[in-house]
This record gives structure tokens, C-alpha cells and sequence, in this order.
């Protein structure tokens, strides 16, 4: 292989390692920046993936499955936002308890379950797929991929453009001011988690029926803690939280491709890449930025 | 005063009663607000004032009793609700959300499609027929005090209430700034007949800008009548009860409970021989700040700020409000680390980067907020009271109750601490044995210097009255004592010398006899040098 198709090769495939991440971190995006430090994507993510891959295996629909791999992401959501928005359990402990019992369930039911593989079509647009490097990355990819390119700016538009954004925002800043101005905080969080339930759903979904065309034991292996630090690394805004993803994607296309390209390195190092890189980021970007005032506080009226 | 009765008010509360557990916070509250009045209610810190505010706010439900809108009674279950029967509130500290634009600001909470040239537009017309400029497009977080209250008036005003109530307005305010929101305010109620309910502790505010008054004390109505028929004295005194206002009036009369004692015949600093050598014979200082400077964001909070503190005397640094009190006050506490300067206990020069050392090196703090920085609520008084010297109760690590025990019950009988015993959460005691146990702790700890940053806020009387006796008494024994105030009469019943503090600065330092409040009043405005 020349070294063209060798880096058309390693973006290609970062491009789809980003897909999950990018949806996911739209919605992580949102729930920050309504106030939640919401760790439960790990579970959206993973149950969704499940969830699509058995959907799809029942119904022969691999675009079914993906609708309801969403789904689940909703339903973790909503169990998350109640325990920690309405009943007012610490957000953390919903989070990680939500993570172990979806990955102990999944892990449980693939044992016990045969399903067949599915995966969405593929477009592949002609003439611009032959676009020398960039050209495979762009113009040959399953259709989810293009829904995210709609999903992107949907997003932005909703935070900084939208009057639900806006109460959104005023949420995670100053939960006190936002409910003397008659706004209800906790249903805004609570709405903040469903979007990022659905979204981080789409992403779980995506890698199990776009990506592989299965389902396998842990199959997330902690991308939705990927995607918390790219909203970190990101400073909350949603342009730098993608390029967060881009590089978190790109990073596990490498380790994918170093193997092929002849580099030998301990696989169980490589895995742990992204997971430094991460860390390096924040190091890096993550102190200089204003998180949003209210990040992680949960609020009770009454209290000032 | 049967004057209520000329016009239907606006709002009228009926016998509104509010209880925290065994705490009345609001006991019986009478209040007839009617249209085109000013109406203030005076009270001290904790006379329910804030409770009875919450109430019409919706954000707290009354027990018993009943609220008027006219003649309609009227449930407020919500602030939405509160807004929407027309009642506005002017909040001073938390209804900004500093990272958004004015305009947003201004439109949170209505409903409907966001329509920023609309906000934009509103927010410049509400400003013009008010005189209230601001631009739409700042955001809130690069705006003066002066300025954000403007944004806060002009949320309340663009949704037209029939009842403007105001808390502490004038709390962060200038002189020039609070003289341009009561003509704001005269506008609202004369020109647009809506009732303004001005909360205030300030007695001067209340008798300039309101017509009618209603002084609270512990939860009851005390007093209410026309302000012009009324005096500031009498006003005082309904505010405090029967006794004579220490703060206000105490230091003039005479009636101070112990006659200060002389810092001339004081013994000296009482550290072990030894321990401290006097780095240079002619500063005694045992508190010395020398050059402390500390920027946010650029501009000096403390610019180059000298002052000494010989042992056995107390300092007041007096100043208005947020001219870098609170700054100082965490610095001392380790809080905060200046960007220039050095603060010297006993003559040496402390290690402000590490935790801890302000205390090793003899330094005291009775800090602004206890909650904040003083005491953990949650534990108990004897843990709160060994706290800082656990070497003393602990034997390789392993706590002793029993010593724990012992130095507690000792601590408070010495400070007349009132608790069921040492183990009492500290957070059941009321603020007076909460501020003694701070004390406590601080004074046992044998310090060379004590900062007390307005250790009487939020005290009742008798508590206020204890403070002062121990203050003076650390000082007889040889503390240096600065005394951090925004009280002016507390500064001069207390203090050998004033250094008055004005953005950051030392403006002048002048011994407490030659200190009159005329002088001191220019000193802090910045008229003279």
C-alpha cells in the first residue's frame, strides 16, 4: 500500500471511530451545560448498543435496531434524571451504579442470546469517493454519519439559539437565578439528560449496527467516558468538544492500523492510547476554562 | 396610625406566620401596602425580613395567615406564580446569570420563540423610560454593581408589576448610585402608581426615601406608621427592642458594658521566650502587613496595603462594603495567596503558600463567614473547638474522646458557650454560641494576633455585648487584635486606632480619639488624604 492510501486508510476509519463519540458528545454536551456531570453515557451507550443489535436481529432491520438502541439510551436517561433530578440522589452514584448494572446485564444476555448480524447501508457517493485521501472519509459512509452532520448544528442551535437552550444554560450557570426568573431547574435537567440519552443512544446504536454489525461483550470499553473529556477538553462549547472527538477517534484508528503498518507494540498499551491521550488533553486545555457555575450541584428550592 | 384604611392596598398580608422548627421566623406579620407608596420595612439581620420576602416570592409557604392581591386572596405557590400576579422582585446577589448577555438575562422565564432584536429593543425602551441606561449586548459578568442593578430593575419593571419589592438595594451600591435607584423609584410609584416595599437595615435610607414604614423584630411587626411623623432614633430603637442599640447609639451614650482598657499599661505579647526574636527592635508590630497587593482579573482588590498591629492594641480598619475587606479577611485565613507583599506575625515573615502556617506562626481568625470558613456545621462543638490543634488530643494519630472532651467542657464554661454537651452538632446552636465557639477555639490557641472580620454580623444583642468583652480582653492580654468592620460606631467603641480602607487601599490611619465621623466619612469617601 502506498503511504496516500495508508493515511486515507487511518482517517477513514477515524472518521467512523468518531461517529459514536460525536453523537454522544452532543448530547454530554447539552447535559453539562444544563448542570448534570452526567457519567451514565458510559451506560446510554453501551445498552443501546445491545439494544440495536437485538431490535435489529428480531426485526431484520438494522435501521430499526438503531431507533431502538435511542430508545434505551431514553431509558437510561430517564431513570438517571428521576434518581438524580427529582429523587436528588447524588449524580455519581446514579451514574456509576447505572454503568455496572448495564454492562453486568449486557454481558449476562449476550451469553444467553444468539443473534444474527445486521448493519445499515453504506452511501457511497460517486465521483467525490474517488477524491484522493479525504475522499473515502467523506463520501463513503454508512447513513447514520450524515444524520450526525444534521445532529451537529441541530444541537448548537437548540443551546444558544433556542429559548430552551437559553433557560438551559441559565440552569447550569445559576440554578437560584434561573427559578426566582420561573423556570423549572430540575425539569430542565431532567430534559437536558433525555436529549443526551437519545443522542449518546444514536452512538452506542451506531458502533453495534453501523460499525461492527454486532454486538460484543463491553463493546463500549469506556468510549462514553472518552466523551466526558471531550466536553472538558472542549471548555463546553461544542465546536472544540467535536475536535475533541475527532482526535479521540483518530487516536483508535492508529492503534488499529499500527499493527497492519508493521509497528508492533503491546495491544493492551495501545488500547490504553486513547485513554492517555485524554488525560494529556485535559492537562492541558482543561484548567484554563470556566466550567458551567452550577456543574454537578444538585438543587432543592429553598436553599440559596 | 389609621391611615391603611384611604385606599385598598395593593397587597396586604393578614397574620402571615412562618416557623423553621422550634425558630419563629415570621410571627403574626400585619402589612398594608397600598399603590403610589414606598413602603419600607426595617429590621435587623434574622427579624424575618428575608422570610417574609421568600413568602411573597414563592419561594417559601407560610404556615398560617393570609395574603391579599386588592382585595382577591391569593396563594403563591411559585415565583412563576409571583410574577404572574404581578409581584417583582429586585434581588441584590442571585438573580443575574453572569455568563449571559443583558438581553438574555432580561427574558428568561417569559415564553415563546426567542427574539433577540425584540429583547434588544425592549430592554432599550424599558431603559429610556427609566433612565436607566445599559447595553443590551453586555454581558453581565463585565458589569459594575451599579450596572447589574439597573438590569435587575429593568427584568422586574418590562413585566409590569403592580408591587416592586426591593431587598437590601443599595447593599453594593455607591452613594452617587443609590441617590439615581430612589429616583428611579419615585418615578415608579408616582408617575405609574405601583407600591415599592423597600427592605432595608439602613435606618438613613428608609426616613429619605420611603412614605410609609414598618419596623420588624424577631418575626413581629414592632412599629408601623407614616416615615415623616417618625423619627430615626425612635425607628432605632423599635428595630433593637428595648435596649439601646449598641451599634447605634451605644459608643455615644456611654453605655458600653466594660470601660476600655488602656492599650498603654499592656502587658507584652505573651509567646514563649525564645520562641520569637525580635527581627528588629523598633517594630514590635505583632501583626504586620507589609505591601500586600492581590489582583483579580487585572485590578488590585488589595493595592499595597500597609498596616501594623502592636500587641495589646486593636486596630479597626473601617470602610464601606466591598473596598477589599473580604479579600483581606481570606487572606489572613490562608485563603488566598497575595501577588505581592508579605505578612509578617511576630516579626517573621509567613509561608503564605502552604496551608496552615498563618495559624503555626500565631495568627487568629474570626473569619467574615463562619459557614464559609469558620466551622464545620455537621460536627460537633468539641470537634470544632479542637479543629486546628489536634496534635493535643491526638496520640499517633488515634483521637482521645476523653481529652477531646475535657478541653471542650473547659472551652465552654471559659466562653460561656450554651450547648446540651460537647457532642451537640454545632449546627443546632444559635449564630452567638456558633461565633463564641470560633472565638474559643482562636484564643485557646494562645494566638500573638487576632483578626476579627465583622465578628458581630447577624448577632443579637447579648452576643454582640460578649464579643466585645472578649475582644478587649484578648487585647488587655497582649493579642493584637485588627478588628475588621463595616460598623462605625463598633470600630469606635473598640478600637485604639481606625485605618480606614478605601478600594484596596490604606487611605489614613488615625488614633481612635482624634477620629470623628465626619473625618472618617471623608477618609472612606475619599475626600481627603
Amino acid at each position: 500500500m502506498s503511504a496516500a492510501d495508508n493515511i486515507a486508510t487511518i482517517l477513514s476509519s477515524g472518521a467512523r471511530l468518531t461517529v459514536p463519540l460525536a453523537f454522544a458528545a452532543c448530547g454530554e454536551y447539552v447535559a453539562q451545560r444544563a448542570g448534570t456531570l452526567n457519567i451514565s453515557v458510559e451506560a446510554m451507550m453501551l445498552g443501546a448498543a445491545f439494544g440495536s443489535i437485538a431490535v435489529a436481529s428480531a426485526t431484520g432491520s438494522a435501521t430499526i435496531g438503531l431507533a431502538a438502541g435511542a430508545l434505551v439510551g431514553v431509558a437510561v436517561a430517564f431513570v438517571h434524571g428521576n434518581l438524580s433530578h427529582r429523587v436528588q440522589i447524588n449524580t455519581f452514584v446514579v451514574g456509576l451504579v447505572l454503568n455496572a448494572l448495564v454492562l453486568g446485564l449486557t454481558s449476562y444476555l449476550i451469553t444467553v442470546s444468539t443473534f444474527t448480524g445486521h448493519q445499515v447501508w453504506q452511501v457511497s457517493v460517486p465521483v467525490l469517493r474517488d477524491i484522493p485521501i479525504v475522499g473515502p472519509m467523506l463520501f463513503v459512509q454508512r447513513w447514520p454519519v450524515y444524520l450526525l452532520l444534521a445532529v451537529i448544528p441541530l444541537t448548537w442551535w437548540l443551546v444558544q439559539r433556542s429559548r430552551w437552550g437559553l433557560e438551559l444554560r441559565a440552569v447550569g450557570e445559576n440554578p437560584q437565578a434561573a427559578d426566582v426568573s420561573g423556570i423549572h431547574v430540575n425539569r430542565r435537567r431532567r430534559q437536558a439528560l433525555l436529549w443526551c440519552g437519545l443522542l449518546a443512544g444514536l452512538g452506542g446504536a451506531y458502533l453495534a449496527v453501523g460499525e461492527v454489525g454486532s454486538f460484543n461483550q463491553n463493546m463500549t470499553a469506556g468510549r462514553g467516558y472518552l466523551v466526558i473529556a471531550a466536553v472538558i477538553f472542549g471548555a463546553w462549547r461544542l465546536g472544540r468538544t467535536l475536535v475533541g472527538c475527532v482526535v479521540f477517534g483518530l487516536a483508535d484508528a492508529m492503534r488499529l492500523a499500527l499493527p497492519a503498518l508493521g509497528v508492533t507494540m503491546n495491544s493492551q498499551l495501545l488500547i490504553a492510547a486513547p485513554y492517555l491521550l485524554a488525560l494529556l488533553a485535559m492537562l492541558v486545555f482543561a484548567t484554563a476554562h470556566r466550567e458551567p457555575r452550577a456543574l454537578a450541584q444538585p438543587f432543592q428550592r429553598g436553599t440559596t | 396610625m389609621n391611615v391603611d384604611d384611604q385606599l385598598t392596598p395593593a397587597l396586604t398580608l393578614r397574620g402571615v406566620s412562618k416557623r423553621y422548627g422550634p425558630v419563629v421566623a415570621c410571627d403574626a406579620v400585619d402589612l398594608a401596602v397600598r399603590p403610589g407608596e414606598i413602603h419600607g420595612l426595617l429590621g435587623e439581620n434574622g427579624a424575618g425580613k428575608s422570610t417574609l420576602m421568600k413568602i411573597l416570592l414563592g419561594l417559601v409557604h407560610r404556615d398560617t395567615g393570609t395574603i391579599l392581591r386588592g382585595t382577591e386572596p391569593i396563594e403563591i405557590d411559585s415565583p412563576q406564580v409571583a410574577a404572574d400576579l404581578g409581584l417583582g422582585m429586585v434581588h441584590q446577589h442571585f438573580s443575574l446569570i453572569e455568563p449571559l448577555t443583558v438581553w438574555e438575562n432580561v427574558i428568561l422565564g417569559d415564553t415563546g420563540r426567542v427574539d433577540r432584536a425584540a429583547a434588544c429593543a425592549q430592554v432599550e425602551q424599558v431603559a429610556q423610560r427609566y433612565g436607566l441606561p445599559i447595553d443590551p449586548l453586555a454581558r453581565v459578568d463585565r458589569l459594575s454593581a451599579g450596572e447589574r442593578q439597573r438590569v435587575e430593575l429593568i427584568k422586574c419593571l418590562r413585566r409590569d408589576p403592580s408591587v416592586l419589592i426591593l431587598d437590601e438595594p443599595t447593599s453594593v451600591l455607591t452613594q452617587a448610585e443609590s441617590a439615581e435607584l430612589f429616583t428611579v423609584l419615585r418615578r415608579v410609584v408616582q408617575a405609574e402608581n405601583r407600591a415599592v416595599i423597600l427592605i432595608s437595615h439602613k435606618l438613613a435610607e428608609i426616613m429619605a426615601a420611603t412614605d410609609r414604614v414598618t419596623v420588624l423584630r424577631r418575626g413581629a411587626v414592632a412599629f408601623h406608621g407614616t416615615t415623616a411623623d417618625t423619627t430615626a432614633q425612635e425607628l432605632a430603637r423599635q428595630m433593637v427592642g428595648r435596649d439601646v442599640s449598641l451599634r447605634a447609639e451605644g459608643a455615644a451614650l456611654g453605655l458600653l458594658p466594660v470601660e476600655p482598657q488602656s492599650p498603654a499599661g499592656a502587658p507584652p505579647s505573651t509567646d514563649p521566650a525564645g520562641a520569637a526574636p525580635a527581627a528588629d527592635p523598633t517594630t514590635p508590630a505583632a501583626l504586620r502587613l507589609r505591601g500586600v497587593t492581590l489582583r483579580v482579573g487585572g485590578l488590585p482588590v488589595l493595592d499595597d496595603l500597609h498596616l501594623d498591629v502592636a500587641p495589646g492594641e486593636i486596630v479597626g480598619l473601617y470602610g464601606v462594603e466591598g473596598n477589599g475587606q473580604a479579600t483581606l479577611g481570606e487572606l489572613l485565613s490562608g485563603l488566598l495567596v497575595p501577588d505581592e507583599g508579605a505578612v509578617e506575625v511576630g516579626g517573621r515573615p509567613v509561608e503564605l503558600t502552604r496551608p496552615g502556617t498563618l495559624h503555626e506562626a500565631g495568627l487568629g481568625i474570626v473569619p467574615e463567614d463562619r459557614h464559609h470558613s469558620g466551622v464545620v456545621l455537621d460536627m460537633s462543638v468539641a470537634e470544632n473547638l479542637v479543629m486546628k490543634s489536634l496534635a493535643g488530643v491526638c496520640t499517633r494519630g488515634v483521637l482521645s474522646r476523653r481529652r477531646m472532651h475535657r478541653i471542650a467542657r473547659r472551652q465552654m464554661a471559659e466562653f460561656n458557650i450554651v450547648a446540651p454537651s460537647p457532642d451537640t452538632p454545632l449546627r443546632s446552636l444559635s449564630g452567638g454560641n456558633q461565633q463564641r465557639v470560633v472565638l474559643a477555639r482562636e484564643l485557646s490557641a494562645g494566638p500573638k494576633a487576632l483578626v476579627a472580620a465583622q465578628p458581630t454580623h447577624g448577632l443579637d444583642v447579648g452576643a454582640i455585648e460578649d464579643m466585645y468583652v472578649r475582644l478587649r480582653q484578648a487585647a488587655a492580654e497582649g493579642v493584637a487584635v485588627l478588628l475588621i468592620s463595616t460598623e462605625l460606631e463598633e470600630v469606635m467603641a473598640l478600637a485604639d486606632r481606625i485605618a480606614v480602607i478605601s478600594s484596596g487601599r490604606i487611605v489614613g490611619v488615625l488614633p481612635t480619639a482624634e477620629a470623628t465621623a465626619e473625618r472618617l466619612g471623608m477618609l472612606v469617601g475619599g475626600v481627603a488624604h
